[in-house]
């Protein structure tokens, strides 16, 4: 272990260098993953069959709070990860647990969207339009719960070993993939959402 | 307390917070769907290379370049296979 240190303490060993270029590696696979699922969700939004179209069960209120909760826990999250710079331990976890009560309120109001479109009469099998976007939805969905395991293991970590190149290393690499969820729902947000609501 | 939040990353939330009012404009006011839809491709895009650059620091080591090839690459997979399947299974044009 060569300590570099002119960098951050997560990049300062080769290792760290290496996971967080491994981790960019993943999230390029992972733009694929959601790439597939946004082409088959062009193609099949109007087969609506038998049941609602997108206009008929989206509602604005809380897809923009659903927005507006991400948005906020993305620049948190950013909050976090400078603070951890500063090494200022205390006001990280702060920060990463604000993002985490954040990541929760959405995971709550996406529970209650997909009670709602269920509702309404937009389940996974009633036809290709409603597959495809609960599929798609939930695959994001189910990102941001994994999400908030994650980082509340990183939390506790953070809290028995204090600030380590590995630590530090881990938040960094989970910072990375948060904001990068925070990223998908944009598009989740725009091409799906507003789109299907214009 | 000030050090906290530095400017840059403010900058980048209130940016993010004007991208998302004006891509709701898109819902709130009555435009064409081709404007629309420009409107929500732009706001879309710079907010996603907003996050990429202000928040997940992809430039700011030596491995850069090795990053934004990746993320390139990853884009332009993702563009290729969503406007590929449109063009063949849903504009039919093949």
């Amino acid at each position: 272990m060569n300590n570099d240190q002119t960098q951050p303490l997560e990049y300062s060993t080769e290792q760290n260098n290496l996971n967080i270029l491994g981790f960019w590696i993943f999230i390029g696979a992972e733009i694929m993953l959601f790439a597939t699922l946004f082409a088959s969700y062009f193609l099949l939004e109007n087969r609506t069959g038998g049941g609602p179209a997108g206009e008929e069960i989206f509602t604005i209120s809380p897809v923009m709070l659903e927005t507006f909760i991400l948005l906020t826990s993305s620049f948190t999250i950013g909050l976090g990860v400078h603070a951890m710079r500063l090494g200022r331990q205390k006001a990280m976890q702060v920060f990463f647990t604000v993002t985490l009560l954040l990541g929760l309120a959405f995971i709550g109001l996406e529970i209650y969207e997909f009670t709602h479109y269920v509702h309404e009469g937009a389940a996974l099998q009633t036809s290709g339009f409603t597959s495809i976007l609960l599929t798609t939805l939930g695959t994001h969905g189910a990102h941001v719960t994994f999400g908030l395991f994650w980082g509340l293991f990183i939390l506790i970590q953070i809290k028995k070993r204090g600030l380590t190149p590995e630590t530090t290393n881990k938040s960094f690499i989970f910072s990375l993939y948060w904001h990068f969820l925070d990223v998908v729902w944009i598009f989740i947000f725009s091409f799906v959402y507003l789109k299907g609501m214009m | 307390m000030k050090e906290l939040f530095p400017r840059k990353q403010l900058l980048g939330f209130v940016s993010s917070l004007i991208l998302t009012i004006v891509a709701l404009l898109v819902y709130f006011l009555d435009f064409s769907f081709t404007v629309g839809l420009t409107i929500l491709l732009i706001t879309a895009f710079t907010q996603a290379a907003l996050q990429l650059v202000v928040f997940m620091h992809a430039g700011e080591t030596k491995d850069r370049g090795a990053i934004y090839t990746n993320i390139y690459y990853g884009i332009i997979i993702a563009l290729l296979t969503i406007f590929g399947s449109l063009l063949a299974l849903a504009w039919g044009y093949v």
